[in-house]
Formats: C-alpha cells, sequence, structure tokens
C-alpha cells in the first residue's frame, strides 16, 4: 500500500472496535473510532477519511440513516456498511442509500480487508475512466466499445448501458432498483424479470461458461456486482 | 313466571290424585245449591229450572277440569229430578216425557262439559309450550352471554337448570369421557347418561320426567345429555339437547381458536427469540474472527501461535456456519419460499457441496455419479441450502468410515440428485411423517440432535422450484435410506429484443 488510509470504525460494540482497530492497524491502516452514528458525523467533518465502516443496527440514529447524511456531507468517502446475514432489506436500503459495499456479521478478517481495499482501489482510481480493461475484456466508454479476447462484440444499446454501469461500478454491488431505474428509468424499479433477461443475455456475450460467471456475479436477493479478475491481487 | 311455574305442577299434582277434583266441583255444588233454593222458592217450571242449571255446569266446565264439571252436571240432574220433576222428594220419576227431559240434560250437561274442557285442555298446552318457547328462548340468551371460553362442564349446565327448573342436567362428554352433574338427582341422571350414550340411544321416562339425548357435531355422536324434572319430556328434551349441542360446538370452535392463536403467539415469540439470537451471536463471532485475523496480520507467528490462531479462526467458522444455517433454516421455516430463479448448473453446486462436506465430514466415504453438466433455472442459494441439508443428513445419520452416495441424472425433463446412505430404513410407520415440520423420528433423536425442520424445508425448497423431495429413490433399492430431490429441467431460452 502506498499511503496509510484512515478508517473510521462506526460500532456500538467496544469489544469489535478494539479489536477491529488492533487488527486492521496491523494490516497498515489508520484507525479511528466512534460509538455511535451520531458521534461519526461529528467526527468525519473534523478529520479526512477515506473509509468508513459503518454497522447498521445501532442505538440512536442507527447506520442507515448515518448513510444517507454522510454521502450528503461528504461524496467521495468510501462506505461500507455492516449488517448481519438474513436482512436482504436492509442491504438493500444501505445500498440504495449510497453505501458503496456492504460486508456481514460474522465475516472473516481478511474478507473484510478486501472489501476495504477493494472500495478504496475504486475510489482512488478517479471518477470515470474512458477505458478499462477487466480479465479478457476491455470496453470503451466514450466510443461504446466492447472487445473480448480482442474481438469486438456486438451488444444492443441497453446491454451496453448495462454492462458499462457494472462497469464503472466494479467491485460494488448494485441494487436491482438501482440497476433498473439507471437504465429504464424509475417506472422500470420493480420489473426484477426484465433485468435477469438482459443478464442471461450478457453472460451469454461475456462468460466463458454463462452458468459460472466470472464477471457478473450474482449477489442473492440484491442485485449484481461487475467482478474485475485482474483486480483480484492487491 | 314465578308464579304460573308454581301453579303448573300443581296442575299436575290434581291430575294424579284423584280427590282433588272434588274441590275443584265445590264451587259447581254450591252454586248448584244456590239455584236449586232459588227456582224452589219461585217454583219456576221444569224446563226454565232445567236451562238455570245447565249455566251452572257450562260455567263449572269454563273453571274447571272434565271430572269436576261431570261431577255438577250429575248432580244439578239429581236436584232437577228430586225437587221438581214429579213426584217430589224423591228420585223416581212417573211421567216418560219427564225421564226423557232428564236424560236430555245429563246428555247435553256431560257433552258441553266434554267440549268445553277439551277447549280448555287445549288452549292450556298451547299455553304450555309457549312458556316452554319462552324458557328455551331465555336459556338460549344465557348460554350466549356466556364467556366464550366457559369450559365444556358443570358452568354449562347451570343455566339449563335454572331456565327449566329441573332438578339436574346431566353432560357426558365421549371425547374426554367426562361425565359433570348440576343439581340433584333423584333418578341416578349420571348412570342413565351414560348408558345412553353407550347404547346410542335417547331414553326417555315421562314419570320422573327425565329424557336423555345424544349430542352430535359435525354428524357424529359426541356425548349425551340428560335432564332430570322435564315437564313434558317430548315437548322439551329435543330442543334443549339441540341448544346444548350448539353450545359445545361452539365452545369448542372457541377452545380451536384460542388454541391457534396461541400457536401464533408462540410463533411470533420464536421469531423474536431467533432474531435477537442473531444479533447477539453474530458480533461476539464477529469479534473473534477479527481478532483471530488480525493476529496473523499483527506480526510474526511462530508456528505454533500461527496453529493456534487457524484453529480459533477455523473454529469460530464453523460455528458461523452453523448459527447462520440454523438461523437460515428457521426463517425458510417460517416465510414463504421464493426462488430467485437464474440459470445454474446444478451439478455445480453438487460437486461443490460434496466438497465442502467431505471436509467437514472426514468420517464419511462421499462420492459423486451422473452427469457433469445440469444447467436449469434455479435459485442457486436455496438450491444449496435445500441440497446440503440431504448430505448433511445423510452424513449424520449413517455409520463412521460408511459410503453416502450422491448422484446425478436427467431423466425427461426433471433434473433429479439422489443422495444415499447406508442407514438403518426409516420405519414404515414414520415414513409420511418424515417431511412434517418438526417431526423426528425415533431412530433419529437417539442418533443426533437437530430440529425437526431440515427435509421440510429441504421439500418446500423442491416445491418452490416446481419440483419435489421424496423418500426412496431408486438409489434406496438395494437397502440404505435414499432421497430424490427433482426440479424441472428448463431449457427455455429466454427472449429479449436484440
Amino acid at each position: 500500500m502506498t499511503r496509510k488510509f484512515n478508517v473510521l470504525v462506526v460500532d456500538d460494540e467496544p469489544p469489535l472496535r478494539s479489536v477491529l482497530r488492533t487488527s486492521l492497524s496491523a494490516c497498515g491502516f489508520a484507525v479511528e473510532e466512534a460509538g455511535s452514528a451520531e458521534k461519526a458525523l461529528e467526527i468525519i467533518p473534523q478529520r479526512a477519511f477515506d473509509i468508513v465502516l459503518l454497522d447498521i443496527n445501532m442505538p440512536g440514529m442507527g447506520g442507515l440513516e448515518a448513510c444517507r447524511r454522510l454521502r450528503a456531507l461528504t461524496p467521495h468517502l468510501g462506505i461500507v456498511m455492516v449488517t448481519v446475514r438474513d436482512a436482504e432489506s436492509d442491504i438493500v436500503l444501505a445500498l440504495d442509500a449510497g453505501a458503496d459495499d456492504y460486508i456481514t456479521k460474522p465475516f472473516r478478517f481478511g474478507e473484510l480487508v478486501a472489501r476495504l481495499r477493494a472500495v478504496l482501489r475504486r475510489a482512488d482510481s478517479g471518477d470515470v475512466p474512458a477505458a478499462l480493461h477487466a480479465g479478457n475484456l476491455e470496453i470503451d466508454f466514450e466510443r461504446r466499445l466492447l472487445r473480448r479476447a480482442g474481438k469486438a462484440v456486438h451488444l444492443t444499446p441497453t446491454e451496453f448501458d448495462l454492462l458499462a454501469l457494472l462497469m464503472k461500478s466494479r467491485g460494488m454491488p448494485l441494487t436491482h432498483a438501482k440497476l433498473l431505474s439507471s437504465i429504464w428509468g424509475p417506472e422500470y424499479r420493480e420489473e426484477l424479470e426484465y433485468l435477469r433477461s438482459y443478464v442471461r443475455a450478457l453472460r451469454k456475450k461475456i462468460e466463458d461458461d454463462p452458468s459460472r460467471p466470472k464477471y457478473i456475479l450474482t449477489e442473492p436477493w440484491l442485485g449484481y456486482r461487475f467482478h474485475n479478475p485482474s483486480e483480484d491481487e492487491p | 313466571m314465578t308464579q304460573s311455574e308454581a301453579a303448573s305442577p300443581e296442575t299436575r299434582k290434581r291430575r294424579d290424585r284423584s280427590w282433588r277434583f272434588l274441590l275443584r266441583a265445590l264451587p259447581g255444588i254450591m252454586v248448584a245449591g244456590l239455584v236449586t233454593f232459588i227456582c224452589y222458592g219461585l217454583g219456576l217450571s221444569v224446563p226454565v229450572t232445567g236451562f238455570c242449571y245447565l249455566i251452572v255446569v257450562v260455567l263449572q266446565s269454563l273453571t274447571g277440569d272434565f271430572r269436576s264439571s261431570a261431577v255438577v252436571a250429575v248432580l244439578c240432574a239429581a236436584c232437577l229430578d228430586y225437587f221438581f220433576i214429579p213426584p217430589l222428594f224423591s228420585f223416581r220419576v212417573s211421567d216418560s216425557s219427564d225421564t226423557l227431559a232428564l236424560i236430555a240434560f245429563l246428555v247435553t250437561g256431560l257433552v258441553v262439559t266434554r267440549l268445553v274442557s277439551q277447549t280448555r285442555e287445549a288452549a292450556d298446552s298451547e299455553e304450555l309450550q309457549r312458556k316452554e318457547m319462552t324458557r328455551l328462548y331465555e336459556l338460549a340468551l344465557q348460554l350466549l352471554a356466556l364467556e366464550p371460553g366457559t369450559a365444556v362442564g358443570p358452568s354449562l349446565l347451570i343455566p339449563f337448570r335454572s331456565q327449566f327448573d329441573l332438578r339436574a342436567v346431566c353432560l357426558f362428554d365421549a371425547e374426554t369421557a367426562g361425565l359433570y352433574v348440576e343439581g340433584n338427582s333423584r333418578d341416578g341422571i349420571a348412570e342413565k347418561t351414560r348408558d345412553a350414550y353407550l347404547g346410542r340411544r335417547n331414553f326417555e321416562d315421562p314419570g320422573s320426567g327425565l329424557a336423555v339425548r345424544m349430542v352430535q357435531a359435525g354428524g357424529r355422536t359426541t356425548g349425551a345429555i340428560g335432564f332430570e324434572g322435564l315437564r313434558d319430556c317430548r315437548l322439551t328434551a329435543g330442543p334443549l339437547a339441540a341448544l346444548a349441542t350448539i353450545m359445545l360446538e361452539h365452545s369448542l370452535a372457541f377452545q380451536r381458536a384460542s388454541h391457534a392463536a396461541a400457536m401464533a403467539e408462540t410463533e411470533m415469540f420464536r421469531g423474536v427469540v431467533l432474531d435477537a439470537l442473531a444479533h447477539e451471536f453474530k458480533t461476539p463471532l464477529t469479534t473473534i474472527l477479527a481478532a483471530a485475523g488480525g493476529l496473523h496480520e499483527a506480526g510474526p507467528l511462530r508456528p505454533e501461535q500461527r496453529q493456534l490462531a487457524e484453529a480459533v479462526e477455523s473454529e469460530a467458522s464453523l460455528l458461523e456456519q452453523l448459527t447462520t444455517r440454523l438461523l437460515r433454516l428457521a426463517r425458510l421455516d417460517r416465510a414463504e419460499v421464493r426462488p430467485q430463479m437464474e440459470l445454474i448448473d446444478v451439478a455445480d453446486i453438487l460437486k461443490a457441496l460434496v466438497d465442502q462436506y467431505s471436509r467437514r465430514w472426514p468420517g464419511r466415504r462421499l462420492s459423486l455419479n451422473g452427469i457433469t453438466g445440469a444447467t436449469t433455472l434455479g435459485d442457486p442459494e436455496l438450491l444449496r441450502f435445500g441440497l446440503g441439508q440431504l448430505l448433511d443428513n445423510a452424513c449424520k445419520y449413517s455409520r463412521p468410515d460408511s459410503d453416502v452416495r450422491v448422484s446425478i441424472e436427467s431423466p425427461g425433463e426433471l433434473i433429479a440428485v439422489d443422495v444415499w446412505n447406508d442407514g438403518s430404513p426409516i420405519p414404515s410407520n414414520e415414513r409420511a411423517r418424515i417431511f412434517d415440520r418438526f417431526y423426528r423420528g425415533a431412530e433419529a433423536q437417539k442418533q443426533a440432535s437437530g430440529s425437526g425442520l431440515g427435509l421440510y424445508v429441504a421439500r418446500k425448497i423442491a416445491l418452490a422450484h416446481g419440483g419435489n423431495l421424496d423418500l426412496d429413490g431408486p438409489a434406496g433399492a438395494n437397502g440404505g435410506t435414499a432421497f430424490r430431490f427433482t426440479i424441472p429441467l428448463s431449457n427455455s431460452e429466454f427472449d429479449h429484443d436484440p
């Protein structure tokens, strides 16, 4: 890692906070703690944080509302929500509230570090590149071209928009509602089957084995995530 | 009401005891004496006097019964003969026309008496019926006003006894074999009620006013109810038994409803406990996992330290998986399963599961056979969970060092996964129930712990995919236990605009 990233751990459980502080510090992060969402909103403007690890379930304001306010306050701050499994609706709300990613309790520490780094890398690499490589895919956003292993792939305009949106947010989960309303418009938010058939079509065109996708990954119950195999090794 | 209730038993007694009618005839006798005195004093003729006596007979029959009126009629005829028909002061009759007049008087008197008293009796009986109807109506009101939760038992019988002024009421509930008696019986109502139920026959003893009727609900006899001290067995016993039946059905329906409400409450409680558990359990687990992960990062560890840190991490992960699985199971059990269909390869899912369970159960020889590609539409998470449940069971309920065979094939329009182990066959009396919620076979309880939800949820998942989960896959033909999980093979190419 080239520079030390500032992480704010927001959780109401002191033991978890202190363990995360020690462990993340050992991984080279500069760690600050906040015991509540209110406290986090107070600390954040005072220091330049790169990323916030925000628990959803906290007494008081809670993680969701904090996420919404943080997003409005500091658009470039990376936000990773911490939630418990089987609370898909919470995760959808969190992502729609502007979180970059989520991780479910209990998580392995290695997984947490990988998620944090993915969000930081994306934030670090600037807003929208003109072109992007991912595995054997090469996309040119301006000329609306996709090459797979050097060969041009024909995509319909909607398929291209969908893939471009997923690739621009690579590594981050995008909810069904977000994808649908961005590509087709807000009135299509509920048309899940629509989205699924397009994802199937896209997978047929870009995946080596559409039933075992390595680019467009399904986030069960939530949406999809574009995975860039080239970014697997930090 | 109380006055007429007091008077009515009198009527009954009067009918029974013969001397009472003479008392009732007394006013008639006295008036007949008065008429004799006046007519004799005025020296009235036989026809006029006869009509006067007839008035007395009619008046008597209007107030009295047939017997007392008949007594008055005969007395009047005697007086007419003695005091007015020559020769006077003798019962003899000299003139044959007088004999005819006397007979005519007697016949007219008796016929009038008979007609009037018949009309009176009809009116009395109508009045009795009307009163019984009123009582039934009031009893129905009282029963309706009872607390809906009133248990089947004596409290239900009190209104019957008080409203109809009965000596005793008895209810035999066949379901619980409960025998409830309210009041003081003189004629052994309890035995008669039970015996009537055992013989499935209504019983009636008008003498003691005792009647027993069967209580029927939903087309079958569920008990018997007996009444002692009824004024009119035939008139009242039927409607009373019908009321009792309605009341019992009402009470049972309420009990069922409150049982269902209690179940729903338990279910809600379970949900709350699970949610709390989910949070309370997962945070410490996260802390342990983060701490173990942090140990690796914190600095170079000696090999034995690394080994210990890894043990903490892997065991905590195992605990995490178990917790998550149990919570997932509980959640799927409670909620409707809604698969999120996508193109998946069931063979792939199965391969990953077999690898995973081989690691988790080093003491079982897991094998996977069959086709390698089985692509269809399905929910990968749910299928992983449902099939994992079958593998879990197969490992759990088999002997150490035994085979667990998994195979996948695609007969026709299906994808079928067979999971076989050489566990003891499931007893025939348990076969139908193993997919029931919370059901755990006797043998299964001895072998391993479980929630009784696994197979239920696995079948729920198969059904939600349009498939099924059955016991006795073809793999079980040569002994052992075999489950077959099927889902439809979808080869439908999706359409989308070009």
